[in-house]
């Protein structure tokens, strides 16, 4: 079956830091919910980059609306085992007692994936939260940690089993498992740059990810740059007969050049990295386009939202 | 403490006649790159320098003759430099994290001891995973190099970690906890095995230690317990040494270099950061904008798009068109740089521009220099 943005439950999107994980897994969620699945964003590094997006301040650990049949929420390893504690054991009091002290920075820090675990467990529960019968999510889409971090976070449950033979934390490693490693319910969606370094290590993480066994949505790549018609070497003598025309001075048509001549150098540079993705992954692909502005606001979301819908591999 | 402060450099050679530089900044926003081209700069001005990377893209390693990960400084080989070597000297090192911190413990120890550390599983995971392992193993490393003496310019990238807090605090924390105060409490009922004292801790505490035995497992915790008791009598030469690396990073000749990209977030970052190095009497160098897209206007060029339409010329239109776009980019750049990086602890503002290709050659390196320098 050919992979699909929403063919499974669950999307972890990832990335290397700074290709615009956060803006796929936003636009992801909302080309979701547009389509009528009750989704869950779900944050789990606490840097607070969903809310901006979406036009709030800041979100929390309580899921908060962000659109119609769109929930987000801001997972942090210490609510999650506050939470946890709470869950399994029915005592209010840890929590209380707990909270506000290093302790919890400190265990979740020190025990190996802990932290990891916490997190991902908590993607698990909403995974199989139930309401009158109906699972409460269609479809849960978590901006992850980067591609570097990702085989950590995700094989958390299985280091976790290794280590820990009993008790609580290894039942729950063994639920985390389960989801993990099951197609239908989780696949990672990697966001490339088309550019080089970020395409090499897409796919090496498509690489470790395989032999995690842990299955691969459709790749987006973000930030395409519009085409350049081809101008030959020397985009001034190009332009500059139509420019003069026009009464440009040479300040104007060198400036122009300069441009046209970045430009071009960018995308041709875009052609080869997109190229090269295609032949070093065997996985389908959507595109979204560079926006012209370093800051992606609602108005910007619903455009990548609408090219998603519209793109075969959703 | 606080230190002798020196102004913030006035240009790019001024800074580079610090002894120590650190670039600082998240991950991915040309951290490594401006380390090799600040190393490469001092070179070509006649020093002897080295930059010790961590995690170079690997076609920047095997053009700096990094392909060995081997922890141990290398001189760059001229036939890096395309026929055109520098007056001084490059060198150039990857470092290794687990290597430098075995060899740290061989330094502190006996032999002995320092394999009963090394065949704790506990200390597999210390010396790879923990959280501010990475920040005080570049800082160890800084130490060896300004020892050694052989550098007059020492260029050190840092880790990609989220917090830069924890790169400052890397000495404290990491000597916090091998001191292990927390630990050893959380360790009591594995060390005493006696219910006596546990009724002897507060009630908090009572409860912290059953959780997180309950929620960890118990086999964890006697690797740990044991890995303490091998670290017993080594913290004190740890907190020294950690001391005197706190030193050298406030230094009057060391400099912190914060570098960003034109992204809110990672602006934000550097922001912190800078606050950060301030509170911590720590020198704030210059703040690099990498990856900027600068597009100065021209006379004529003040409406594109309205030009645009006077014109039939489809070359010429697309030009003014993609023009429109850059300078649009670049003024929203310029705005976010001014509103979130304010004028940061006076220290210049460098800007980089996008080369819309990989930075990993010396070529390329020099012209981050270059730019760096020009502006
Ligand atoms: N398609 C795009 N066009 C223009 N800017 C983008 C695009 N996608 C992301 N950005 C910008 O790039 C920066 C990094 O994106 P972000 O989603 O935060 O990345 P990550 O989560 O991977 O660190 C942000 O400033 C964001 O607004
Ligand atoms: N000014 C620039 N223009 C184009 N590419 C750049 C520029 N600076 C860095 N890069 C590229 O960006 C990527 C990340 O840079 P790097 O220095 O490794 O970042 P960091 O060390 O902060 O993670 C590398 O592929 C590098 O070649
Ligand atoms: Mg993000
Ligand atoms: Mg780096």
């Amino acid at each position: 079956m050919t992979p699909r943005l929403t063919g499974s439950r669950v999307a972890v999107v990832s990335g290397k830091g700074g290709v615009g994980k956060t803006t796929v897994a936003a636009a992801l969620a909302l080309a979701s919910s547009r389509s009528g699945k009750r989704t869950l964003l779900m944050e789990v590094e606490g840097r607070q980059g969903i809310a901006p997006v979406f036009g709030h301040h800041a979100i929390g650990y309580q899921e908060h609306r962000l659109a119609p049949n769109l929930l987000g929420v801001s997972v942090e390893p210490d609510d999650a085992l506050v939470d946890y504690l709470q869950l399994f054991y029915g005592i209010r009091r840890i929590g209380r007692v707990l909270a506000g002290t290093k302790a919890i920075e400190f265990a979740t820090n020190t025990a190996p994936g802990l932290r990891d675990i916490l997190l991902i467990g908590k993607a698990k529960e909403a995974e199989r939260r139930r309401e009158e019968g109906a699972y409460t999510f269609d479809h849960i889409v978590i901006d992850a940690p980067p591609t570097g971090r990702l085989p950590r976070f995700l094989g958390a449950p299985r280091a976790i089993a290794d280590l820990v033979s009993g008790g609580p934390i290894r039942q729950q490693a063994q639920g985390v498992l389960d989801m993990v490693h099951d197609p239908k319910r989780l696949q990672v969606v990697l966001v490339a740059q088309p550019e080089d370094m970020p395409v090499r290590e897409t796919e090496e993480a498509a690489e470790n990810l395989r032999k995690m066994e842990i299955a691969l949505g459709p790749v987006v790549v973000n930030g395409i740059w519009p085409e350049a018609p081809d101008l030959g070497g020397d985009p001034a003598s190009a332009l500059g007969s139509a420019a003069a025309r026009l009464g440009l001075g040479e300040e104007a048509i060198a400036r122009l050049s300069a441009v046209a001549a970045a430009h071009a150098r960018r995308v041709a540079h875009q052609r080869e990295a997109v190229a090269g993705l295609r032949r070093g992954i065997d996985l389908p692909m959507a595109t979204l386009p560079f926006l012209f502005t370093p800051q992606i606001a609602r108005a910007e979301l619903e455009e990548l939202a609408s090219i998603l819908a519209g793109s075969e591999a959703f | 403490m606080p230190s002798r402060r020196q102004p913030p450099p006035r240009s790019l050679d001024d800074l580079l006649r610090r002894h120590v530089i650190v670039c600082t900044g998240s991950g991915g926003v040309g951290k490594t790159t401006t380390s090799a081209a600040l190393a490469l700069r001092a070179a070509d001005a006649g020093q002897r320098a080295i930059v010790c990377t961590i995690d170079p893209a690997r076609r920047l390693a095997q053009s700096l003759g990094l392909d060995e990960l081997d922890n141990s400084p290398r001189q760059v080989p001229d036939s890096a430099f395309g026929g055109d070597p520098p007056r001084g000297e490059l060198w150039a090192m990857m470092l290794d994290m687990k290597t430098t911190f075995d060899d740290m413990i061989l330094d502190l120890t006996t032999p002995e001891r320092a394999r009963a550390i090394f065949e704790n599983p506990f200390y597999k995971h210390v010396s790879s995973t923990l959280a501010g392992t990475q920040e005080y193993m570049a800082m160890e490393k800084l130490w060896e190099l300004h020892e050694e003496g052989r550098w007059e310019l020492i260029v050190i990238d840092t880790p990609p970690t989220r917090s830069a807090l924890d790169f400052l605090d890397a000495p404290r924390r990491l000597t916090d906890f091998l001191e292990g105060r927390l630990l050893k409490l959380l360790l009591w009922p594995t060390i005493a095995a006696g219910r006596g004292y546990l009724r002897a801790l507060s009630f908090g505490t009572q409860v912290m230690l059953k959780t997180v035995t309950r929620v960890t497992g118990s086999e964890l915790f006697a690797d740990v317990a044991s890995f303490f008791a091998a670290f017993e009598g080594m913290y004190g030469s740890f907190k020294a040494r950690a001391e005197r690396v706190k030193e050298l990073l406030v230094a009057p000749r060391t400099a912190f270099v914060v570098v960003a990209t034109p992204h809110e977030a990672m602006l934000r970052e550097a922001r912190y950061f800078a606050e950060r190095l301030a509170e911590e009497h720590a020198p704030l160098g210059a703040v690099i904008v990498n990856r900027a897209h600068s597009v100065p206007s021209a006379p004529g060029l003040e409406d594109p798009l309205a030009t645009e339409a006077r014109t039939s010329d489809p070359a010429l239109a697309w030009a003014l068109r993609t023009y429109a776009s850059w300078r649009e980019l670049s003024l929203r750049e310029d705005s976010l740089v001014c509103s979130v990086l304010g004028d940061i602890g006076r220290a210049p503002l460098w800007r980089v521009p996008d080369f819309a290709e990989e930075v990993h050659d010396i070529p390329a390196l020099r012209r981050v220099a270059e730019a760096l320098a020009g502006s």
